[in-house]
């Protein structure tokens, strides 16, 4: 099997006949305007042809921040690029896997591509499944902002493509909520590896200003939401 | 055949390695091929300009290569060095070695360095490199190996660092030592140099400081 160096088949949305994601072409979730954005840039040309499953991770270990576009141009970053990239070779689950798992320990910011990918390509219980282990990764990722740079940690980035509606320039799809699935017994409840760690915080401050908080509250949130989400 | 008849000039052939003697049949053969292509090429030509199309010679797919992704960055700054100024109004692509940057392969030079790449990328420039444009698809395989491969990189580069880093250090000491070592060297001589002057005196000065009472009780 082949595919074409500078994703010239899979960029023709009109003659496209590669796999469907959602009954769709997989690089119309991206925007078309970032598209072209993207498909323009010097990274894409120069770094992104020829690329294959394997040889995009020569690119994507020397990844050194996320992020959509920046500057005044718009300019995407190498990171949504090789998104891009990805969206157009449709690798197998099991390789995005191996991005995720092998090479996430390894590589942060491959991680967090992958993650991204997973979120774009996979259905609602797998992407709950897939990125829900990694909510206690806590190492630091920069973040490319339209001016400068950010600091964020993993489990930020992987509850901002779980919860959130836009992440790197791109719009995400509509994921069902993990109380719905839940409740269509299609997911189990989550159990926080960090809940006993939040049960033992309130309990000890609830001996400390003997203030008899509602106990349901600690078990409410399956997930661990960013302060930012809500208000 | 002709070459058991010699003549001189296939004598004088034969003692020269780097020319080959040709089987004249085979050689026959080879010319009518290539007459009969170079008739058909031009009876298609012909044809397609009839319908107005322009005709372009087919690809033997099967003797391409697989296209693979760059080694690198394409090393632009190298060929800038090579560029002198660019004349006005020059044409993409243009045809022949001029100011800019130059395919060999295809002989062709692009003002600037995106139309280099694009030229790159573009299917001319693969055929006449004797690539298809098409790259194999990865296996799950693939994908450790190279995870494999990039690790163990990574590996050696953190070794390489370390013991840079542990020169570093050890030249950093030495020269925390030299200094020191110096510093020593030159507070010594310092004291001599008081206590040669006290013993030249021989005679206890009312205003000698501490060193100098101390070098004539030593
Ligand atoms: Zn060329």
């Amino acid at each position: 099997m082949t595919h074409r160096a500078d994703a010239s088949s899979a960029l023709d949305n009109r003659g496209y006949a590669g796999p469907l994601i959602r009954g769709a072409n997989p690089i119309t979730l991206i925007e078309t305007a970032v598209r072209d954005r993207i498909t323009e840039s010097l990274y894409w040309k120069e770094q992104c042809f020829g690329l294959n499953a394997a040889t995009l991770l020569d690119r994507a270990v020397d990844l050194s921040y996320i992020g959509g576009t920046y500057g005044v141009g718009m300019r995407p970053t190498p990171f949504l690029c090789l998104a891009f990239k990805l969206l157009t070779l449709t690798p197998e689950k099991e390789i995005v896997l191996e991005y995720l798992n092998m090479g996430g320990e390894e590589w942060k910011y491959l991680r967090a591509l992958a993650a991204f990918y997973v979120r774009l390509t996979f259905e609602p219980v797998d992407i709950y499944t897939t990125l829900e282990p990694f909510l206690t990764d806590a190492r630091k990722l920069r973040r490319r902002r339209k001016e400068g740079y950010v600091l964020m940690h993993m489990d930020e980035f992987i509850d901002e493509l779980l919860t959130k509606d836009r992440s790197c320039a791109t719009s995400l799809w509509k994921l069902p909520g993990r109380q719905q699935l839940e409740d269509l017994d299609m997911l189990e409840e989550r159990v926080s590896p960090l809940q006993a760690e939040l049960d033992e915080l309130d309990e000890m401050e609830q001996d400390q200003d003997g203030d008899p908080r509602n106990g349901s509250e600690s078990g409410a949130s399956p997930l661990v939401r960013s302060s930012s989400s809500e208000g | 055949m002709s070459h058991l008849k010699k003549t001189a000039y296939e004598a004088a052939a034969s003692d020269t390695d780097f020319r080959k003697t040709w089987d004249r049949s085979e050689y026959e053969a080879k010319a009518k091929k290539e007459q009969d292509e170079r008739r058909e090429e031009g009876r298609a030509r012909y044809e397609a300009k009839l319908e107005g199309k322009k005709w372009h010679k087919p690809v033997d797919f099967s003797t391409l290569d697989a296209t693979s992704s760059r080694a690198g960055r394409v090393d632009v700054a190298s060929m800038v060095g090579k560029s002198t100024l660019i004349p006005a109004g020059s044409a993409i692509g243009k045809r022949g070695r001029g100011a800019g940057f130059y395919c060999e392969a295809c002989d062709l030079t692009y003002k600037d360095n995106v139309q280099y790449i694009e030229h790159l990328n573009s299917k001319q420039h693969l055929f006449n490199t004797g690539q298809s444009g098409e790259v194999a698809r990865a296996t799950l395989q693939d994908v450790r190996n190279r995870l494999e491969m990039l690790k163990q990189r990574k590996r050696e580069r953190e070794e390489e660092d370390k013991r840079m880093g542990e020169i570093d250090l050890d030249a950093r000491l030495k020269k925390t030592e030299d200094i020191e070592e110096r510093e020593r060297e030159e507070r010594r001589r310092k004291r001599n140099e008081k206590r040669r002057k006290g013993g030249q005196n021989g005679i206890k000065t009312e205003d000698s400081g501490w060193e100098g009472r101390l070098g004539i009780i030593s």
